[in-house]
């Protein structure tokens, strides 16, 4: 007889997702799947609006990641408008992305993996949280709400909220940076430093007992994609993109906003409603990648900042290429806060950061427009066609989540086969299958937000719709 | 950042596209304007709570949360003191409670507030939209004259006046 069974929701993600375990005859799992089970219409939302309003309704999308919303959204319409903005605003802009990575990447390592980290993924689930954390090791706890704290009250200097800045606009930014906003962010730095120190050293010491996580968790060869400069460093807000083979061989760099859609297409499976990145070349879904930290990481042969580089060096002896598990991306996760931190404070010492010059103007010069940046879960584009008149005709953009959508699903699959013998399961394993989702961080309804507290309902059906088994928290 | 010790910290939750869900930013928006020249009384007002309030919880003295209430009755004004309590269930990520935060500061800075209150108002009605409901409404002049004399004990209290 074959069941199924079901985690729904999958807790601790940025929105809702269900996952289910198809068992055959025998008890073994057959296939896997995680769900997003909301609808994103944000495109259709956007048609008939004025291009220049973009911004600032794309950063509604998402209250953990509407920066890197804001500023794919103004690049299109820089592209729409032909313009190149100044040097100030763009390092402005890019000091405002990486304060959302570190914030975001902040909640995703402290609150809601490090659980399963410190207190075990088989510990009790009423204590696997934040609080649980805080209990255990407060200095980890302390850590973690200070590093978010930091990214967002630099958002918050810059864009005059925490959630949904503004600022950022076609053509740059709307005001300068005021001299006494740029020393309190670097009187902020130093703190910000020895937290991640402290998040680092001790991730360093405990990864080695997670090796049979390490082993499961989405641990397969797969394409890597994300920004990079010129110089082979890491990049989140200019760029190109660089897509490398399992093997760490280049099969395509430089790749600008206006070429991601010859290279990038997206598939459909009946059981999501996000869709599925891949390279095209390779069609789908053999042509799947991933991105985000670990993509990141992957691609880049250096940091471009002092400390980042040590802690680069030490990542790249995990694997001889690029590495595959995805249980890493918590290990990237940690050094691209360090990195953010690092960038934040070379940006502040440019000689030019009070430049009053910070934006361009100009009207409708195209009638198309592509963006793109790195969100903290990976690389986002977003295309625009507008009309002569400045009106949005069409709209879409590729998020990072739907860029790692096979593997989460292929990584779901590895995780429930390897763990889950004979139709047998328990909360831990269970939990298993929902920290492989957890590594990548993704984010599913953006905008939505839980009602109430979630309950988790695992429920073991047959084929005849009878509950067979449940598990309730 | 602040970090200066605050005397009175309001801090007010929900959401004000939701009806009476938005007692709380209602409530914090009168305060913000009521206090605003006074720097012993900061406001702050969220969707939701979330963990890293802890940080200014275990800077005040004392702490008064605001929010609706869905259990009492609709337009009833209550005015109860908190305990420090860890949530017992899984899902403590994206919002956390009164109780939970003042454990959390207390876990994380070795810090309590003197005293800690939660001010509500019952909700009436949570359906899409950015008006309080009636019987909420009716109910704004008694919950603010509660929190204007309580915020006059909480200042006059000797640990305040130190």
């Amino acid at each position: 007889m074959s069941q199924t069974i079901t985690i729904d929701p999958v807790t601790r993600l940025e929105g809702h997702g269900k996952v289910t375990i198809h068992l055959d005859e025998q008890g073994q799992v057959s296939d896997a799947h995680f769900h997003v089970t909301q609808v994103r219409g944000f495109e259709r939302f956007a048609e008939g609006r004025p291009f220049y309003e973009m911004p600032s309704l794309m950063a509604r999308i998402c209250g953990i990641c509407p920066v890197s919303h804001l500023i794919a959204s103004a690049k299109a319409c820089e592209a729409i408008m032909s313009i190149r903005i100044p040097h100030t605003a763009a390092q402005l802009r890019r000091m405002l992305n990486l304060a959302q990575m570190v914030q975001s990447h902040a909640l995703s390592f402290f609150h809601l993996s490090s659980p399963d980290l410190l207190l075990g993924l088989d510990s009790d689930p009423a204590q696997r949280h934040i609080f649980g954390v805080a209990a255990a090791r407060p200095e980890l706890g302390r850590a973690g709400i200070a590093l978010r704290r930091f990214g967002q009250h630099i958002i918050e200097l810059l864009g005059n909220k925490r959630i949904h800045p503004g600022w950022v606009i076609p053509g740059g930014v709307t005001e300068p940076l005021a001299a006494a906003k740029r020393d309190e962010i670097l009187a902020m730095i130093p703190e910000a430093y020895s937290n991640i120190k402290i998040a680092l050293n001790w991730y360093k010491q405990i990864a080695d007992s997670f090796q049979a996580e390490i082993e499961v968790f989405a641990n397969f060869p797969s394409l890597f994609m994300g920004l990079i400069n010129e110089d082979e460093s890491i990049e989140f807000t200019d760029g190109a993109l660089r897509i490398i083979d399992a093997k760490g061989a280049i099969i395509e760099d430089g790749i600008t906003a206006a070429r991601f859609t010859e290279l990038i297409g997206e598939a459909v499976e009946p059981y999501s409603y996000t869709k599925f990145a891949y390279y095209k070349p390779l069609g789908y879904p053999q042509g799947s990648y991933r991105v985000g930290p670990l993509a990141r990481l992957n691609i880049a042969q250096t940091m471009g900042t002092p400390l980042a580089d040590i802690e680069l060096k030490q990542f790249k002896l995990i694997a001889l290429g690029p590495v595959h598990s995805s249980f890493h991306y918590h290990h990237a996760r940690l050094i691209d806060i360090l990195y953010g931190i690092e960038k934040i404070e070379q940006i502040l010492t440019d000689p030019l950061i009070l430049d009053k010059h910070v934006r361009a103007t100009a009207g409708v010069n195209r009638l198309e427009g592509a963006g793109q940046a790195e969100a903290p879960r990976g690389t986002l584009m977003h295309n625009y066609k507008v009309d002569e008149n400045g009106l949005i005709t069409w709209a879409n953009l590729v998020i990072a989540t739907g860029q790692n959508n096979n593997a989460m699903n292929r990584g779901v699959l590895q995780a429930a086969r390897h763990y889950i013998k004979d139709g047998k399961f328990t909360e831990g394993i269970l939990n298993r299958v929902e920290a492989v989702v957890r590594t990548f961080d993704p984010c599913l309804s953006c905008s939505s937000h839980a009602f109430g507290q979630m309950p988790l309902h695992i429920a073991l059906v047959s084929p005849a719709g009878e509950v067979l088994d449940t598990v309730t928290r | 950042m602040h970090s200066d010790p605050i005397r009175c910290l309001i801090l007010a939750c929900g959401n004000t596209l939701r009806e009476d869900d938005g007692i709380g930013p209602h409530l914090a928006q009168w305060a913000a304007e009521r206090w605003r020249s006074d720097s012993r009384i900061r406001v702050i007002s969220r969707h939701q709570w979330t963990p890293d309030l802890a940080v200014d919880i275990a800077a005040a003295h004392s702490v008064i949360f605001l929010d609706c209430s869905i259990d009492a009755v609709p337009g009833q004004v209550d005015l109860q003191p908190v305990q420090p309590a860890a949530p017992q269930f899984a899902l403590a990520t994206h919002h956390s409670s009164a109780p939970a935060l003042l454990a959390l500061a207390r876990d994380l800075y070795d810090a309590a507030p003197q005293t800690a209150l939660l001010l509500t108002i019952g909700a009436s009605s949570l359906e899409l939209g950015e008006v309080l409901s009636g019987t909420a409404e009716a109910a704004l002049p008694r919950a603010t004259a509660l929190l204007q004399s309580t915020v006059d004990n909480l200042l006059n209290t000797p640990e305040a006046l130190r």
